[in-house]
């Protein structure tokens, strides 16, 4: 099942931002009940450990409400911000698990608030969801495994290029072939 | 590199995953403010975001609602039972909803219901907010009653400086005319302290600001009244609740 509740969750993110920023306990309840599914389902397809995934939810619930004084509530995406502190908790998990040395670029550089301030919410909906689902499983193989690794363990092209066993300038190939398609089969949903 | 050469890259910029000589060049691109390049960030994001939530799989377990909200108020558990009872008011809904989590081993049946009636905002809400503030805050000090009685109300008050809140259970709704009325019991001598009602399903919450502060030499009772009120209580406590 897709997350429907995307469709209408963006768009009183405002109100709720506001209030969690004056310390509403109520409007966490009321983040978690819009976002946690989705949270817990990227986490859990990630890190493959419920419990694990659990703790994590819970780590990424606690980094926002003790971040989001930093959140530009009138400006900012909340979605959007949420998913990349829970995607870089899971990822941070999995570095830890497989030793894998840190990427050059830090975590925290990839999760500020202010990056999510003007997105267009929009786009942040149902359809788009839907539309991105579509595109990846349209994409072959390669690329589809390619653009994974990248997104759920947070892999570098240099360290898929290891994975899969193929040159780093196949693995550019790969990747942006699979952005270059998922980006055509988005349409105006994202515009380039 | 130009903005058209980078395009493809700013998904992985934004991920996290990009690596030299594409990261510097994006990152100079956004240093100096280029516009296509933010733009194409932002864009970005909105990929990122529509792809994890894309991922399809099973729910979280009903506990970890709990977990969360505790964990950032804060609260011990045995705290948050009672805290997720309060939240599941707007007084009223929590009458109807009960003090489920007084009693031993709630269920998760019982905490999806708190779930639901917590959505649910109402009239009494800034009193609501005024009883979890004085449930969570750290001087806020706790006792029980009516645990060692046969068939007896049943429940806690809270209590600090400025703040006495009352939650009881096995307390039946009051015959017509008749209300509960709350007791502060100072050196014997008892101050009204409001006035109550309770739910079909026999469960109260009451919150009173007392002029002077209570203290643990003081007792918190609870009489039967005619409605209105009275001055000084009539009838035999049914809760007493020393601080």
């Amino acid at each position: 099942m897709f997350p429907l509740i995307l469709a209408v969750v963006t768009k009183g993110d405002g109100d709720l931002m506001g209030r969690l920023q004056r310390r509403d306990p109520q409007a966490l309840a009321e983040l978690y009940d819009r976002y946690g599914q989705v949270v817990f389902r990227l986490i859990l397809r990630m890190v493959r450990d419920n419990g694990v995934a659990e703790d994590l939810v819970q780590e990424t619930f606690l980094r926002v409400w003790n971040r989001v004084g930093g959140f530009d509530s009138d400006r900012g995406a909340v979605g959007p911000w949420l998913l990349a502190v829970a995607r870089n908790r899971a990822i941070d998990y999995l570095r830890s698990q497989s030793r894998r040395a840190e990427s050059a670029i830090d975590l925290n550089e990839t999760e500020h608030p202010e990056l999510f301030a003007d997105l267009s919410t929009a786009a942040l909906d149902f359809d788009l969801v839907r539309q991105v689902k579509r595109a990846l499983d349209q994409l072959d193989s390669q690329s589809r495994q390619a653009i994974e690794l990248a997104y759920f363990e947070g892999m570098s092209q240099t360290e898929i290029a290891e994975r899969m066993g193929q040159p780093l300038g196949t693995i550019k190939t790969w990747t942006r072939r699979a952005i270059q398609q998922m980006r055509a089969a988005l349409g105006g949903a994202v515009p380039a | 590199m130009t903005c058209d050469e980078l395009r493809l890259d700013y998904l992985l910029y934004a991920l996290g995953v990009l690596e030299d000589p594409e990261r510097s060049e994006v990152r100079a691109h956004v240093g100096r403010g280029c516009e296509a390049c933010l733009a194409g960030l932002r864009d970005a994001r909105v990929l990122a975001f529509a792809m994890g939530s894309a991922v399809v799989g099973p729910n979280p377990s009903p506990q970890l609602r709990n977990r969360i909200l505790a964990a950032a108020n804060g609260i011990s558990e045995r705290r948050w039972n009672w805290f997720t009872a309060l939240v599941a008011a707007g007084a009223t809904a929590l009458l109807a909803a009960g003090l489920m989590f007084y009693q031993a081993g709630s269920s998760r049946a019982e905490l999806a219901e708190a779930r639901v009636a917590a959505q649910r905002s109402g009239a009494e809400a800034a009193v609501m907010r005024q009883a979890l503030e004085l449930i969570q805050a750290p001087e806020t000090r706790e006792v029980t009653f009516g645990q060692d009685q046969p068939a007896p109300p049943r429940g806690r008050v809270f209590f600090r400086t400025s703040d006495v809140l009352l939650i009881a259970s096995r307390l039946p709704p009051p015959p017509p005319g008749k209300t509960y009325e709350m007791w502060i019991i100072s050196g014997g001598k008892p101050a009204p302290a409001g006035l109550f009602s309770s739910s079909q399903t026999g469960n109260a919450i009451h919150l009173f600001s007392p002029t002077a502060p209570p203290t643990q030499s003081d007792v918190v009772a609870v009489t039967l009244e005619a409605a209105g009120g009275v001055a000084a209580p009539t009838s035999k406590p049914i809760i007493v609740a020393p601080l």
